[in-house]
């Protein structure tokens, strides 16, 4: 027997049906039609992924080689059994993965998730093995066993070793993973059983879903349901402190070893549709796009189950469309996206949103520092002055003519100021003026109350140096609220002038009508 | 004699190790009630050890404690806990209001979901350590010393009787100090135990009328003006190496 | 169950295979050590750091890299592939980086959702252009280490070099040990103290980013022997069993050399007798070795800490 013909048998005796895939070794890529046709496929492919709607399938109507636009029909019209199934095991899978994902990501557990889901895998092969069959409820038991010794294994490598969490779960999972490798390439070369199926635990195949496996996968997500509804508060307090939970009396280790079996439930009934090796995005990165969306935990939870649905069943329905296409990346990949889209739009932490809200903040900085040279260029004139050319604004705030227009302008949008055409001598002159609208005085007044009333705070109350407080003072005025400067008025015992003998403006009070250098306010025009 | 007649605290012969390395060695003590305890001692002293060993979140290897004459498991319901601030993720998905109901969630037990009666609890706390304003907000949004405070109504919302409490003045502000000051002068008064893990040896002297003074081992336990001297403070601090040589020779006899 | 774990025969298992055919079995067991040791000496920097998941990351999210690069070069030489290797082991320790300093998703959650997503997507174009490219789903899980006798040979004029794959990644192995006598002062210091290495003045990130550099080559020259999953295992493995050993981090470095050999040549005897993957088999000899340190380590196994645990007791007990 030659021993290179047995070893490369060996290499090449597993899944036989996506064989076909290999390729003579060094074969060259042939831009061909057939090759453009798949290119197209794919764009649009990716491009439905995008969140496009249907509206735009004519232009890929010459994709013909295969009857897509049929298949999403035969789907949609849910008349073969085989999609049934695969959408009932998607929205179960979204459910229970979503839920337990939740409770993962929170805890920082991700990576155990991920760690299990590939601990499951000389469980499944040795139920196989027991069974002598694809008996789901036997390869259920084998990988729920499985992915338990290893989650225990992981802890114990990290409570007697000083190998750290990462080393560890790396360890356990690349061990198990390895022996069940070794199992799986002796199971397909033992002589008896029927070993048609296993591979599907590889990427997942949703619509090879039987309803056997369907019965378990709703147990297993009644139950998830019912543990998060029974335990949610005992699981929320041990998740944020631990130790909190153990001192008012919560049994954490039952509660962990609670959540790590529902967890290797919700691996194993979701193998079947996503593959062993892609089961743990679909419990992080739901749970992770829910995470980015809310700051409550039920809100997270019900959002996680709701993306982790949407993502299955976009998965299941997308590998239908071609042929014999794995379901579990496409399902993994549309988690992706929706996380993707909630990194950068989020309505609270996305990055765009964020952005965008601090882009307004400055914008609102600037236009009070403007408003402040106002008041100050008002209140050198001693408030006899109600209008500044734009060149006087300009040498106060040190900046260019052109920037103080556009300084101007944007208090004119915001309705602070009016810009008009300054008169000399009764004629229209070249120069143009700045007027502050009642609104532009009152926060004007503002800006400068609060400036002057932390610069008194810093040099009483921290004995700053008077000549100290003005940069410091320049930062907070913007961001002081209404209630800060209540409470720095009642401590500074009301007071008159700010640190360098200026007064400070009084003008949270109605403003009064007349121009007084009390008040700080001149009605603008009078 | 009556449940109430046994002391609050007692702690006998408590020896504590991670790993291979012990952590505390044969601490006694019993805490009378009203008592508000400051356990202080350097770095690596066993402190924050010595109250989660207490409380059964660390494993103890030797020795044992009592909470009003019972074991931990029995009198659960009698005791807060306040632990450090760092100790949690303040990103957490929860609102200050969450936060304080977990304090509810010991007494409720299994199964039984918080009431009306817990919420205007939980109010009420908020109220006494002046949050209640912020009950909405999401936890990360708070400063240092409003955390703080959001800990310590979750302790009041226990309503217990014995409080632990770890480094609760560690980086809050100066009025969030007045507040728990102010705070734990009125739990005293209403006759309930303290045991404060405290890091400033000059404040301690202040606040606390019992010191418990840890070096990995008791060093001294008593009123703050009999155990606070020069004496015990330099075998506590300045004596480290004094420990160190002496665990070493132990170490050596075993070994003969 | 009857035959399923075949008899034991120490003649089939250990001799035969290099009698009959010595050196394409010493091209497997070689290849097997160039992996091993060379993953080893990558993998203890990465465990120092603990990053060791970072290497688990980086495995799975280059298939896409070389996807994308096969599908633009149309070919499967070692430029294209190396390129695409690269490329997306940057983007994914990018990545990751971007997601977890952007928003508040914790590392170990950003890391989840980097590797699966772009191992998602490489599985996708892979099963879309299956008639394309010449990688197999199932190599990309398993690894054909046991095909290395049958690669097209490299030859220098008439001189065998061996099969290309080997030599291959004998050059990866030379250059890493190369690098590493070049720049260990500066690893060592940027892994256990960053902030000391910028007080020195060393770049960090640099050698960072070199790292990943480095990881994802050896990771792209591994893979096709023992598949992304289990080149997590080779990564990791012989740092973690060199911790339970020594405290020395040269010692630790140089112990990867003797345990890759041993995962390799035990492993493929392994093989051979239960008639099963030679990549999973390395493996299995790689975890069981760590049990042995893990259990009999002179100061850190198991039993070490048993009696030591026994003696604070007594002590106690005695005090």
């Amino acid at each position: 027997m030659m021993k290179e013909d047995a070893i490369s048998k060996q290499a090449f005796s597993f899944a036989a049906d996506l064989r076909r895939f290999t390729q003579i070794i060094f074969s060259r890529i042939c831009v061909s039609s057939a090759f453009h046709l798949r290119l197209k496929k794919t764009i649009f492919i990716l491009w439905l992924l995008f969140g496009t709607s249907l509206a735009h399938a004519a232009k890929i109507g010459d994709l013909r080689e295969t009857d897509w636009l049929e298949q999403a029909a035969r789907f949609w019209s849910l008349s073969d059994p085989a999609v049934v199934n695969a959408l009932i095991g998607s929205v179960l899978m979204g459910v229970c993965c979503g839920l337990l994902g939740a409770f993962i990501v929170v805890r920082k557990l991700s990576l155990m998730g991920d760690t299990l889901s590939h601990a499951v895998m000389p469980g499944v092969a040795l139920g196989f093995l027991w069974a002598a069959s694809k008996n789901p409820l036997a390869i259920f038991i084998g990988a729920t066993l499985a992915g338990l010794a290893g989650t225990w294994l992981v802890g114990a490598i990290k409570k007697t070793t000083p190998v750290k969490e990462d080393g560890a779960l790396g360890m356990v999972l690349a061990g198990f993973y390895a022996v069940g490798i070794c199992l799986f390439v002796m199971i397909q070369r033992s002589p008896t059983g029927n070993k048609s199926g296993i591979d599907k635990f590889l990427f997942g195949q949703a619509a090879a879903l039987s309803t056997q496996d369907l019965w378990l996968m709703g147990i297993v997500t009644a139950c998830a349901l019912l543990a998060v509804a029974l335990f949610y508060k005992e699981l929320l307090t041990t998740s944020f402190d631990v130790g909190f939970a153990r001192s008012s009396g919560m049994a954490t280790g039952m509660l962990h070893s609670l959540l790590m079996s529902l967890l290797a439930f919700a691996v194993v009934i979701s193998l079947q549709a996503t593959g062993v090796v892609l089961v743990s995005a679909m419990l992080i990165t739901p749970a992770a796009t829910a995470y980015l969306l809310t700051d409550r935990m039920g809100v997270m939870l019900t959002l996680a189950a709701l993306i982790g649905v949407g993502s299955a069943v976009l998965g299941a329905f997308l590998s239908f469309l071609g042929h014999s296409l794995p379901t579990g990346p496409f399902m993994v990949v549309g988690a992706g996206v929706a996380f993707t889209v909630a990194y950068f739009a989020g309505p609270r932490h996305g990055l765009i949103t964020r952005w965008f809200r601090q882009a307004s903040r400055r914008r609102r900085v600037r236009d009070e520092n403007t408003l402040k040279a106002l008041y100050h260029l008002a209140e050198q004139s001693n408030f006899a002055e109600e209008s500044f050319n734009l060149g006087q604004l300009a040498a106060q705030r040190n900046e260019s003519l052109p920037e103080t227009e556009e300084r101007a302008a944007a208090l004119a949008r915001a309705g602070f100021a009016t810009v008009v055409q300054a008169t000399e001598n009764g004629l229209p002159g070249t120069h143009r003026n700045v007027q502050l609208t009642p609104s532009g005085w009152r926060r004007a007044s503002e800006v400068v109350r609060n400036h002057r009333l932390w610069e008194l705070y810093l040099t009483n109350a921290a004995q700053y140096a008077a000549d100290h407080v003005h940069d410091d003072a320049e930062r907070v005025e913007h961001i002081l609220g209404e209630e800060i400067v209540r409470e720095l008025e009642k401590r500074l015992n009301y007071p008159q002038l700010d640190p360098h003998g200026k007064p400070i403006p009084q003008t949270l009070q109605p403003a009064p009508a007349g121009d007084s250098a009390a008040t700080g306010y001149r009605q603008p025009g009078s | 004699m009556s449940p109430d007649a046994a002391p609050p605290l007692e702690v006998h012969d408590l020896t504590v190790a991670y790993h291979k390395r012990p952590v505390l060695y044969g601490i006694d003590m019993v805490a009378p009630a009203g008592a508000l305890i400051g356990v202080v001692g350097p770095n690596g002293a066993g402190k924050s050890t010595l109250i989660k060993a207490i409380m059964g979140v660390v494993p103890i290897s030797g020795g044992w404690v009592k909470l009003f004459g019972k074991p931990f498991r029995q009198a659960v319901n009698r005791v807060g806990y306040v632990p450090q601030r760092e100790s949690v993720d303040w990103d957490f998905p929860v609102s200050v209001f969450d936060v304080v109901m977990m304090g509810r969630y010991g007494r409720l037990g299994l199964f039984k979901r918080p009431g009306k009666a817990d919420r205007d609890i939980v109010r009420d706390c908020l109220d006494k350590v002046k949050m209640l304003p912020y009950a909405g907000r999401q936890i990360s949004n708070l400063s240092g010393g409003q955390q703080q405070r959001v800990f310590l109504a979750r302790a009041l919302a226990q309503e217990s009787d014995l409080y632990f409490m770890d480094e609760p003045f560690a980086g809050v502000d100066a009025a969030t100090e007045a507040a728990i000051i102010e705070l734990l002068t009125e739990l005293k008064a209403r006759g309930k135990t303290i045991l404060v893990v405290h890091h400033d040896l000059p404040t301690a002297q202040k606040y606390f009328d019992r010191i418990l003074m840890l070096n990995m081992r008791l060093v001294a336990y008593g009123p703050t003006e009999e155990v606070f001297n020069m004496e015990n403070l330099q075998k506590a601090y300045g004596g480290r190496l004094n420990i160190l040589t002496e665990v070493a020779e132990r170490e050596k006899a075993v070994a003969e | 169950m009857n035959g399923f774990i075949p008899a034991f025969d120490f003649q089939t298992v250990f001799v035969e295979p290099w009698q009959w055919d010595p050196v394409g079995t010493a091209w497997i067991v070689g290849m097997g050590f160039l992996v091993s040791a060379a993953c080893g000496l990558v993998g203890t920097f990465l465990v120092f750091r603990r990053m060791a998941l970072v290497g688990d990351a980086i495995s799975h999210s280059i298939l896409p890299g070389i996807v994308i690069a096969f599908l633009i070069s149309g070919s499967r030489g070692v430029l294209p592939m190396m390129a695409g290797a690269v490329a997306a082991g940057l983007v994914t320790v990018a990545l990751i980086e971007a997601i977890h300093r952007g928003s508040r998703v914790k590392p170990d959650a950003a890391l989840g959702i980097v590797f699966s997503t772009l191992f998602a997507l490489g599985v996708i174009l892979l099963a879309l252009f299956a008639d394309k490219v010449d990688l197999d789903p199932d190599c990309v899980l398993y690894g054909e280490i046991g095909l290395m006798p049958l690669m097209q040979e490299a030859r220098i004029g008439s001189v065998s070099l061996g099969p290309w794959p080997v030599l291959q990644m004998g050059i990866v192995f030379l250059v890493l040990v190369a690098l590493l006598f070049l720049f260990y002062k500066q690893l060592l210091v940027t892994s256990f103290d960053p902030a000391l290495a910028r007080s020195l003045g060393i770049r960090a990130s640099v050698y960072h980013y070199g790292l990943m550099f480095c990881l994802s080559v050896t990771v792209v020259s591994s893979f096709e022997a023992v598949g992304v999953i289990l080149v997590i295992a080779m990564l990791i493995f012989p740092a973690v069993t060199g911790t339970m050993l020594t405290d020395r981090l040269p010692l630790i470095l140089g112990l990867t050399l003797p345990l890759g050999a041993m995962y390799s040549l035990l492993g493929f005897h392994l093989a051979l007798w239960l008639d099963t993957s030679i990549a999973g088999a390395m493996v299995v000899v790689a975890g069981a070795l760590f049990g042995v340190a893990w259990i009999f380590s002179p100061r850190k196994g198991l039993l070490a800490l048993a009696l030591a645990r026994r003696r604070i007791q007594h002590e106690a007990a005695t005090a």
